[in-house]
């Protein structure tokens, strides 16, 4: 279990198979609701995970052992739900209010 | 969360993160590349001599670029995911090799030697690097390089093409005699649970896409572009999903189905099927029921629909077509929304209001802050 505070949160990746498809579209989502506090969201294959700079890393739960094993050291938060999901919310209200993020 | 999501537990590594790996990187190698193959697929679809505009000089790019272009950037890909820009060059050379000892487009033996050579580079690399002197590395660099890139050539040219010629020849009259017995439609048993699983990129580039395109540049078309790229029955189970679906998962289907059908986003619709497992079964019977339309009208895709998107089908579909690769999609979405309404209707007693306690609890829980 690794953890990171919400504040020092500047760089976020978003990993999926391809890193082309739907880590774009959740990552062009959660760019737009962290623009004001100047996070950069971007997306990559998970598989190259290791060579994307990142303070914070988010995947589909189906990815996610891969992920781990990619980045071991690096906070991985697994969500279920490409649309709405509570986890990536409940991710962007501590960015936004500075507080720790913990992964499984 | 756990005991929210029935399956697809992430937290440990096992056979499917491994297959998962492995498949990924047979679409990590083909995926970047999708443009080229598009760009094939459109000039295939319009100037070939049953295309849209017969043109006889235009005609003459669809060769060359099925059977040297998209192997040399998948081997060019795949040497560059293993060993940077080196392995790429090395991968591209071997490429050639077994492009010229076959005669037939060399997807698979693309992904075999591209990332083979340049693992092979790599390996050289890390010999030579440590004692080459100062001002030497330019040249041995290069003619490191240079020298096994022509022994990869070789090897692929005496080797590996031949050998996957051989494999590529018993996959296509296997896949033949499924599609001359009909029971092609049952593909749909293996590929569609596959898919939930995340394995869907694996499955479509990794397997079907290259049997899909020797059979392509053959006779113009293929079936296989279509076994799993289908966008017919995820939006039979987003539909169902939407109108006899837990309450917390209706509000997101219509967005999800407008990014399922219309972007080609699949991986969209699989953690719904992965929060109702036994709604697979829906799957199943809508892509079973797809194949097979397809299968009896004689359909098929130029060249592999990436996204799955309607768009990106039509696209795709050669003159004639449309008919049969409609059908084929409104009967998948059709079969698949029914039998998902039922199962969501019949497994539904009290569960609704049990989800929608969890999520309310773990929406409590965010806001107290104990979550984690």
């Amino acid at each position: 279990m690794a953890t990171v505070s919400g504040a020092s949160v500047k760089n976020i990746v978003v990993a999926c198979e391809a890193g082309m498809g739907s880590s774009v579209m959740v990552a062009k989502q959660l760019a737009k609701q962290l623009k004001a506090q100047g996070v950069a969201v971007t997306h990559s294959p998970v598989n190259q995970l290791a060579e994307t700079p990142h303070d914070l890393v988010l995947c589909h739960r189906g990815l996610g052992s891969r992920a781990k094993q990619a980045v071991p050291g690096s906070v991985v938060i697994m969500f279920d739900m490409f649309l709405g999901d509570l986890r990536i919310a409940e991710v962007v209200a501590r960015i936004q209010s500075g507080d720790d993020i913990s992964d499984d | 969360m756990a005991n929210f999501i029935p399956t697809g537990d992430g937290g440990h590594s096992g056979w499917r993160a491994s297959v998962q790996k492995v498949g990924g990187n047979l679409a990590g190698m083909v995926i970047p590349n999708i443009g080229a193959f598009i760009a094939w697929g459109l000039l295939t679809a319009l100037f070939i001599p049953t295309g849209w505009l017969p043109n006889e000089q235009l005609s003459e790019m669809v060769g060359p670029m099925i059977i040297n272009l998209l192997p040399i950037l998948i081997g060019y890909t795949g040497g560059r995911l293993v060993h940077g820009q080196r392995g790429a060059v090395i991968g591209s050379i071997a490429t050639v090799g077994v492009i010229v000892g076959t005669s037939i487009p060399m997807f698979l033996g693309a992904m075999l030697i591209g990332p083979l050579a340049a693992w092979i580079l790599k390996k050289i690399d890390a010999v030579l690097d440590p004692v080459t002197p100062t001002g030497f590395e330019m040249l041995i660099g290069n003619f490191s390089l240079g020298i096994s890139g022509m022994l990869m050539a070789i090897l692929g040219y005496l080797g590996i093409g031949p050998a996957v010629n051989a494999v590529s020849d018993v996959l296509g009259n296997g896949v033949k005699v499924l599609v001359d017995t009909g029971f092609l439609p049952l593909a749909s048993i293996l590929i569609e649970p596959a898919k939930i699983l995340f394995l869907n990129n694996a499955i479509n580039f990794g397997v079907l896409a290259p049997i899909g395109a020797v059979e392509a540049e053959e006779t113009g078309k293929s079936i296989m572009f279509m076994l799993e790229s289908n966008p017919g029955p995820g939006l039979g189970l987003l539909v169902a999903f939407w109108l006899a679906g837990p309450k917390i998962l209706r509000g997101s289907a219509p967005g999800a189905i407008v990014i399922h059908f219309l972007g080609g986003i699949h991986e969209i619709y699989f953690p719904y099927v992965l929060l109702k497992p036994i709604v697979v079964l829906a799957a199943i019977a809508g892509g079973a029921t797809g194949v097979a339309t397809f299968a009896a009208t004689g359909v098929g895709l130029v060249a592999t629909p990436s996204p799955g998107s309607i768009f990106a089908y039509m696209t795709m579909t050669p003159p004639g077509n449309h008919f049969g690769v409609l059908l084929g999609i409104a009967l998948s979405a059709a079969v698949s929304f029914v039998v998902a309404f039922f199962i969501l209707k019949a497994t539904r007693s009290g569960e609704d209001a049990a989800d929608l306690d969890a999520a309310k609890a773990k929406s409590a829980e965010m806001k107290s802050g104990t979550a984690n």
